[in-house]
């Protein structure tokens, strides 16, 4: 019955992932861990909310299972389902159900993008219970202490719609991510895009330039991450000014304005 | 062309006006001369300048065959057009000051590479504000300046005759602007004071300071020109990739330096300025004559210098051309660098003035909400000595002092630690927000008057924290008005910000209206609702997916069946869970101009009582406003029902008030109703008129002009993701319907009576 499990070991991280704490964002995590607590990760797009969990992973060695959440997420794709094999009708786990069977991080990305029905079936998980009822099946698992739940998303860009239920938001211990400090974010990108440290630290310029127009028209400002991927083209021998225009200032905005001025800040500051 | 043919045209063109006949023969006398072609042209020019302004219209042909020898006729609408926006900016004279000047005006700037603000300036907003990561204003003015809040930049740029490098420039103003607020250059301290600048009604230092010399211009002169220095030092760091840029541009234009009969103040700092342009300043700093400047090059160079080393520099400079009996020329001052502007520090101060006020109001509120917070005793106790402060020694302030948390200082959270302030000799520990916000008050001004916490002290103990928002449902009726462009066909461009459409709310009407209507329709509001119902989509299953939530047994027998029976088996064996949901929002504009008046208008409000009950039932956000208004300075639009406004007895009692007003201006109305609709995140957004016929209103706005603006409305709307949709009440289809909505986008309805009972008919079809 044990169903067509994924292979756990495929879910372990085997290197250490590079990640530098912002705070005491890996000993809160940790004790969390310890105490059984579920994790609430905020903070903008590509600021390491899924680097910390791969760390986090890799440090208390269990295998991190990650969802990413869409609208039209069921809770059968959390929890699993019956198919149907050889005329057999099969059990088949999803992965909350797996990561709980084998004490796993489950980690679900962009928590608010999944309907609200959808994200109650973490609450008997999130609290002192620690179980998730298979209603299917009739079963009721408790999970193992090294299961641990955790959640993130995005309080910048989602609308009014998209918030998390109170009854949901209560269950967690909170870490709110931001992009890190000035000079961090420059080691953080001299390290992860291979970069010497006087362009890193125009792209981190250029980033906060961005993240400054956030009431002036852009939703959000470059992240971290395409700082990093702008480092990477660099790297490799693409010219500066075209990296940054299709790493960082393209995949910004369409709007041809906010793309000329971001250009003409590209422009001044290399 | 032969004089009487011109005449006709020219009396047909401006009709129904009827000018005089002496004047127009001599308007068109030299045309007489003129071949067809041209003046075809300029007649065709006349039908958009005549109604905006008949003396314009006047001039224009006086002066177009003097004109045509410089302009070309194929540029002869744009110029046209921008005499109309001239007009419609700054009034007849500017216009008509244009349209002499066409040489200088308009022919020289087109054929070099002319950047206009207007059409530059989204883009560099943007860029000055990510730059300098605040919010600073951008608006056009006479001269280069900035108060610290708006940079003030010159309407057009034609220094370069390529384009890229006039834009260039005005980002160059901009950074050197930027770096004049970012490094303090207007709001220098007094570098000897202990005690800052005391309250906010006295100047700024540096008017003191300027004035201190024989030659205050001239010393204000050096501070700016050695602080713009500076800021280029600020700004190669800063920007390095535009100061790169800066350096590349073909030749920078340079002051007029001609004149031998300047005075010798001037000969130093106009050779100061050519050595910075050239870049030669720097290079041979050692040959400066003045010992300071030597050393201020150098350390601008090495460790960087700050505002207070530009004053040491400054006085020096002036002791070494102190003015001489023999100079003979009095110093008045020199030509700006273009980028460098104008040192304006009454506008710096007015600024000053405002924000001190405003943030020491917000501050104030902050405090005492924090004091009001406080254990009773301690605020007890702050209000005796507060009392007793002011039966004492008048006029003294309180004494107040900020003091860093001592367990914190010289550690590396020194700046995070939690501020205690005394205010006389009570320690009161503030929560970190109000802290932030007393820190950035001081870092901005140097101190923070005593009489804030007093009055703060004050206002806690009075125990009510005085409200900084003011109630939202006053500001509905003082919600500012908003201005609309308007299309001209004519020229076939916007009028700019042409119409003020005001949204007004409808007088509260009890009436009997919609019991009466409700009853009238009894049946009808059953059946529709009932109909409605079924139009409600819910969640429900779809049998027989490939993959689903759960097995459909069904399937699954039927499949094992076939399996069995050696037929192909299928492998749709799954239910799924399918959420369609109806996601529209509609906004119904009412049209009511006074033709509605009687049965049309009655229909209308039945129809939209019928409506809102049928939507009810189906859940889909609607919004309703009718229209009216008198000329394009009252374009007014009354809310009937808001969006995400429940359906209740106001919005029933404001239908029932619905009345014939004045007329139908409908571009602005629609432009309106579009942008409510293009901030609401539906996925069908629905535009829906009521109207009895064509758009109008009390001034040109008829015929063609109005069906012209109405259908670019109209297109708009569609670019935003609108879908209009008229019905219209009248006895015939019209052929302007077809080219203003397209033709399957409207429906008339002939019968008024009918109504009612159609549309709700017509808005299920329309969403299914």
């Amino acid at each position: 019955m044990g169903g067509a499990n994924i292979p756990l070991e495929e879910h372990r991280i085997v290197e250490k992932p590079y990640y530098l704490a912002q705070g005491s964002e890996v000993e809160i995590a940790c004790a969390a861990y310890r105490n059984g607590l579920p994790l609430l990760l905020k903070g903008p797009t590509g600021c390491g909310k899924t680097r910390f969990m791969q760390y986090l992973a890799w440090k208390l060695d269990r295998p991190l299972i990650t969802v990413s959440c869409h609208d039209d997420l069921s809770t059968s794709d959390l929890v699993g389902r019956y198919l149907i094999r050889a005329g057999e009708a099969v059990w088949m786990d999803g992965p909350l159900t797996l990561a709980v069977r084998a004490g796993a991080i489950c980690y679900l990305d962009e928590v608010v993008e999944a309907r609200k029905d959808t994200t109650v079936v973490i609450h008997p998980l999130a609290d002192d219970r620690r179980e998730l009822p298979i209603e299917k099946r009739g079963e009721l698992l408790i999970a193992p202490p090294e299961f641990m739940l955790a959640v993130s998303y995005n309080p910048g860009y989602q609308s009014v719609l998209k918030d998390l239920k109170p009854s949901t938001r209560q269950r967690f211990v909170a870490l709110s991510f931001n992009y890190p400090e000035l000079e961090q974010e420059v080691d953080i990108v001299c390290q992860e895009g291979g970069l010497e440290r006087n362009i890193a630290l125009s792209l981190v310029k250029l980033a906060i330039m961005t993240r400054n127009l956030k009431d002036s028209g852009l939703p959000e400002g470059a992240s971290t991450r395409l700082l990093i991927q702008a480092g990477k083209l660099i790297g490799d021998g693409v010219d500066i000014q075209t990296a940054c225009r299709v790493a960082v200032v393209e995949p910004l905005s369409d709007d041809p304005e906010m793309l000329a001025a971001v250009e003409d800040m590209v422009g001044s500051l290399f | 062309m032969n004089f009487p043919a011109l005449n006709k045209q020219f009396y047909h063109l401006v009709a129904p006006d009827i000018p005089n006949d002496w004047e127009v023969e001599e308007l068109l006398e030299p045309y007489i001369d003129q071949s067809d072609e041209v003046c075809q042209e300029v007649f065709k020019c006349i039908p958009a300048i005549w109604p905006i302004s008949n003396s314009l219209c006047c001039d224009f042909l006086r002066i177009i065959p003097e004109t045509l020898r410089i302009l070309p006729l194929s540029q002869l609408s744009s110029w046209v057009g921008e005499i109309l926006d001239r007009y419609e900016l700054d009034g007849l004279r500017a216009a008509q000051r244009f349209m002499r000047d066409v040489e200088s005006g308009y022919m020289n700037r087109s054929n070099a590479g002319m950047v206009l603000l207007g059409e530059v300036e989204g883009r560099l907003l943007t860029f000055i504000r990510g730059v300098a990561g605040r919010d600073l204003l951008i608006a056009p003015g006479n001269a280069v300046f900035t108060d610290t809040e708006t940079i003030f930049l010159p309407p057009e740029l034609a220094v370069f005759s390529a384009s890229a490098d006039n834009i260039l420039l005005y980002k160059l103003i901009l950074a050197f602007q930027w770096a004049y607020i970012a490094n303090g250059t207007f709001t220098l301290p007094d570098p000897i004071a202990q005690e800052p600048m005391v309250d906010s009604e006295s100047s700024l230092w540096l008017n003191t300071f300027f004035a201190s010399f024989p030659q205050p211009l001239f010393a204000r002169d050096c501070y700016f020109f050695l602080e713009t220095v500076r800021a280029a030092r600020f700004l190669e760091q800063a920007l390095p990739g535009l100061m790169r840029a800066w350096a590349k541009l073909p030749c920078f234009i340079l002051p007029g330096v001609e004149d031998k009969n300047i005075s010798p103040q001037a000969a130093v700092l106009t050779d100061l300025q050519l050595r910075f342009l050239n870049g030669s300043l720097l290079k041979a700093r050692q040959e400066d004559p003045l010992p300071v400047l030597r050393d201020y090059w150098r350390r601008l160079y090495g460790e960087g210098v700050s505002g207070i080393d530009t004053v040491a520099a400054v006085k020096a400079i002036c002791a070494a051309h102190a003015p001489h009996e023999a100079d003979g020329e009095e110093y008045e001052g020199i030509t700006p660098l273009l980028f460098q502007g104008e040192i304006r520090l009454s506008a710096v101060e007015e600024v000053h003035r405002q924000r001190f006020l405003r943030q020491g109001g917000e501050l104030v509120h902050s405090l005492a909400l924090h004091l009001a917070s406080l254990p009773k005793e301690q605020l007890e106790q702050l209000l005796r000595s507060e009392e007793e402060k002011e039966n004492g020694t008048t006029g003294l302030e309180s004494d107040v002092t900020m003091i860093m948390d001592s367990e914190f200082a010289g550690t590396a959270a020194e700046p995070q630690a939690p501020l205690l302030i005394t205010i006389n000799n009570e320690e009161v520990r503030l929560s970190e927000e109000v802290a932030e916000q007393v820190r950035q008050f001081h870092d901005e001004f140097g101190h923070l008057p005593g009489r804030f916490l007093s009055s703060a002290v004050g206002r806690a103990g009075e125990g009510l924290a005085p409200d900084a928002h003011p109630d939202p449902e006053q500001g509905e009726e003082l919600q500012a008005p908003i201005c609309y462009d308007e299309w001209d066909h004519r020229r076939k461009g916007f009028r700019k910000n042409w119409c003020v459409v005001t949204i007004k709310e409808l007088p509260d009407l009890r009436s009997g209206f919609i019991r009466q209507t409700l009853g009238k329709y009894h049946g009808v509001v059953n059946r529709l609702r009932h109909q409605f119902e079924m139009m409600r989509t819910s969640d429900r299953f779809a049998r027989r997916q490939r993959d689903g939530d759960d097995i459909d047994l069904d399937a699954l027998v039927e499949s094992l069946a076939d399996g069995r029976a050696g037929l192909p088996s299928s492998d749709r064996l799954f239910i799924k869970l399918l959420r369609d949901e109806r996601d529209i929002a509609v906004v119904f504009l009412v049209d009511m101009s006074n033709s509605t008046a009687g049965w049309v208008g009655n229909a209308i409000k039945e129809s939209l009582v019928l409506m809102t009950e049928a939507l009810e039932v189906l859940g889909d956000r609607y919004a309703i406003y009718g229209f009216s208004g008198m000329r394009r300075t009252r374009c007014e639009l009354f809310r009937i029902k808001e969006f995400g406004e429940p359906y209740g007895e106001r919005v029933r009692e404001r239908i029932g008030a619905i009345s014939p007003m004045e007329y139908t201006r409908m571009g602005p109305a629609i432009r309106h109703a579009t942008s409510l609709l293009a901030k609401t995140d539906a996925r069908v957004r629905l535009l829906i008129t009521l109207t009895d016929g064509k758009p109008e209103d009390y001034d040109d706005y008829k015929g063609e002009y109005a069906i012209e603006d109405t259908r670019h409305a109209l297109l708009e709307a569609k670019m935003a993701g609108v879908h209009p949709f008229c019905i219209t009440i009248d006895h015939q289809a019209h052929d302007y319907m077809d080219h203003l909505y397209g033709p399957v986008n409207y429906i008339f309805v002939n019968d008024v009576r009918k109504l009612p009972l159609r549309m709700p008919e017509i808005y299920r079809v329309l969403t299914t």
